[in-house]
């Protein structure tokens, strides 16, 4: 869990021949895609048709010859159907990159293309599930900006065509020639196991919930009272949720950091390449639950425009638990500049929100929140979309506004709550005034890199 | 990128006071929105009221008796003589600036409000007219950026204004680079 004290970068090595330029010629799916579609159909129709064209409800232990026979007799031709489907949709599927475009053909008899700009990529995702990991094939997402459609899947590459096509995006959309060698990247954070899994459960809420399961368990056998599952098992479903599920996600988290952009990897049973291009984080968030602040931890999410509703909660994670600093470098390293935790916060100045506080620097507008669970929300002001000043009947009687600003949907919410009302205008002034010069800093979003 | 020095010049404006929270910015007036914006609001609220009152009264009746009507009958029309009235203050509160790189709006009579959106962020205007805006000769001009919490229309404007606007802010829109 430690954060790597900035090793050197590595030296490019003129004895490493770039891997020949896939953008040449036209690629097709790994050939293990077509049986690997037959099997899931024939797989479908045996636990559907099959299974009990095989077997009699009534006795399962003995086979019928005349079963068998009826088995074989509708099993070969869907067999011989499926094999076909899978092959067509294999021989169906091709690829190319031109120019600045990925091009997906899916005909067959006619070409249905499909032309996806890459400067609107906002992330590229190498995800290899379990079946995948073991035969050595992964597959490739690209992630668009907007829209509902607004992912492509390749599905499946050999493990090391899909690197080769990741660095080859990638360095496409960041304006560089295809045959680029994958960028060098720098080592950042990584997890154990048991730290993640120390950090799932050591939550007030998480705890509670396993007290309170833990109690209506020891009622239930004290009592012999059945009725106390029905409470019991959601909370433990709920449990599963919140830390089984993220345990298997985020385990084995390792981030680092390379010119083209963050590349996270994680994932028990599926493994996932992420990568996030700096250029497209648009607002970021450290929280810091109560009990996690005894131990100085913290988590890092971020929005990132175009991934929307499920996709926004899968991939809103810069960091799943890690020691504040990290997580406070992490932030400095996407959104360069003076540090977070330095800029001077200003307290709302009501009462019940006195331990939120808000306050700007050259470059990020911060806001911190809660007493309990301490949440920083970091806007760089070169991604803020507008600013509102608002004012409610009850903060006008005391003179009190809110400034937010405005970033686009995501986990992110910026606002200087309950500020003194003059205060809060001037705020919201120097905050529009910021934008502009931030906006000429960061250059053209439409390349990655630079 | 971080040669420049961190320091940041003196603040050039003055410190405002409360009162001046939401005043234009230095040195500017807000421009109006049209004056039968209020006519408007009025003409909706006596729609609402003319379609709810009856309604709203013949099922309290049903189950509240004349009685209940009748407490149905008058909130309606204090609430129709108080949007009548608020209609006036409503008009007064909007307002709305183009400036070199931002448009300023502000409206609100209890719940005021500023928004400022740089026409670099702006992904795209719309002009809306309702029919009842038609009857007036009005339409709504609504900006749209990444965010979904930027809520920036300025309402009640003549058509032919409302398209001039439209025009500058896609032409200044243009200039920047959207998302």
């Amino acid at each position: 869990m430690n954060p790597h004290p900035y090793p050197p970068r590595q030296p490019y090595r003129p004895g490493w021949a770039p891997p020949p330029r896939p953008s040449m010629e036209v690629h097709r799916l790994h050939w293990a895609t077509a049986p690997l579609r037959s099997l899931n159909i024939v797989v479908v129709y045996f636990v559907l048709i099959g299974m009990w064209l095989l077997l009699d409800p009534d006795d399962w232990f003995t086979l019928d010859p005349a079963r068998i026979l009826l088995f074989l007799l509708v099993t070969f031709p869907v067999a011989l159907v499926a094999g076909a489907v899978g092959v067509w949709t294999w021989w169906a599927v091709r690829f190319w990159i031109d120019g600045d475009d990925l091009v997906v053909d899916t005909g067959v008899v006619r070409s249905r293309i499909r032309r996806i700009p890459l400067s609107r990529m906002q992330g590229v995702d190498v995800v290899s599930p379990l079946l995948g990991r073991l035969l050595g094939l992964a597959e490739v997402r690209l992630e668009l900006a907007g829209g509902s459609s607004a992912e492509i899947t390749l599905r499946y590459l050999g493990r090391r065509r899909a690197q080769e096509l990741r660095a080859e995006l990638v360095a496409l959309a960041a304006g560089l020639p295809g045959h680029t060698p994958e960028a060098p990247e720098r080592p950042f954070c990584r997890v154990g196991f048991g730290a993640l899994f120390l950090s799932l459960v050591l939550r007030v809420p998480v705890l509670l919930a396993f007290a309170l399961f833990v109690a209506l368990v020891v009622f239930g056998i004290v009592t012999g009272e059945l009725a106390v599952l029905g409470v019991a098992i959601p909370i433990l479903l709920g449990l599963c949720r919140e830390v089984a599920a993220p345990l298997v996600m985020y385990a084995r988290f390792r981030s680092s950091i390379a010119p083209d952009g963050i590349r996270l990897r994680f994932g028990l049973l599926e493994s996932r390449l992420q990568t996030v291009p700096p250029g497209r984080i648009q607002a970021l968030r450290v929280v810091e639950p109560w009990m996690w602040r005894q131990f100085g931890w913290a988590r890092v999410e971020m929005t990132v425009a175009g991934y929307g509703g499920e996709r926004q909660a899968l991939s809103s994670t810069l960091l799943p638990v890690g020691p504040r600093e990290a997580a406070f470098a992490m932030v400095s390293e996407i959104f360069p500049g003076a540090p977070v935790e330095g800029v001077a916060l200003t307290a709302a100045r009501s009462r019940w929100r006195s331990a939120d506080a808000a306050g700007i620097s050259r470059e990020v507008f911060v806001s911190r929140r809660g007493r309990f669970c301490r949440t920083w929300d970091v806007v760089d002001f070169a991604r803020a979309q507008s600013v509102r000043l608002t004012a409610s009947p009850v903060q006008r009687l005391l003179g009190l506004g809110t400034v937010q600003v405005d970033v686009p949907p995501g986990p992110v919410q910026v606002a200087a709550v309950d500020w003194e009302l003059a205060q809060a205008r001037g705020l919201a002034d120097e905050t529009v005034a910021r934008t502009g010069p931030a906006r000429a800093r960061s250059g053209s979003l439409e390349r990655w890199a630079g | 990128m971080n040669e420049q020095p961190q320091i940041l010049p003196p603040q050039p404006y003055r410190q405002r006071t409360r009162e001046e929270a939401f005043a234009p910015p230095e040195g500017a007036r807000w421009w109006r929105i049209s004056s039968r914006h209020k006519w408007y609001r009025r003409t909706v609220a006596l729609v609402v009221a003319l379609l709810a009152g009856p309604i709203g009264a013949f099922v309290v009746a049903r189950t509240g008796g004349t009685p209940g009507a009748i407490v149905w009958g008058a909130a309606t029309v204090l609430a129709f003589v108080l949007a009548w009235l608020v209609a006036e203050q409503d008009y007064q509160a909007w307002g709305f600036l183009e400036r070199g790189d931002d448009l300023v709006i502000t409206s609100g009579v209890f719940q005021r409000r500023i928004v400022i959106v740089p026409y670099a962020r702006m992904q795209f205007v719309d002009v809306t007219s309702g029919p009842l805006e038609q009857v007036f000769g009005l339409a709504t001009v609504r900006l749209h950026t990444a965010a979904a919490t930027t809520d920036a229309a300025i309402p009640g404007l003549p058509v032919a204004v409302a398209d001039q606007l439209r025009d500058r802010l896609a032409a200044r829109g243009d200039e920047g680079a959207g998302l």
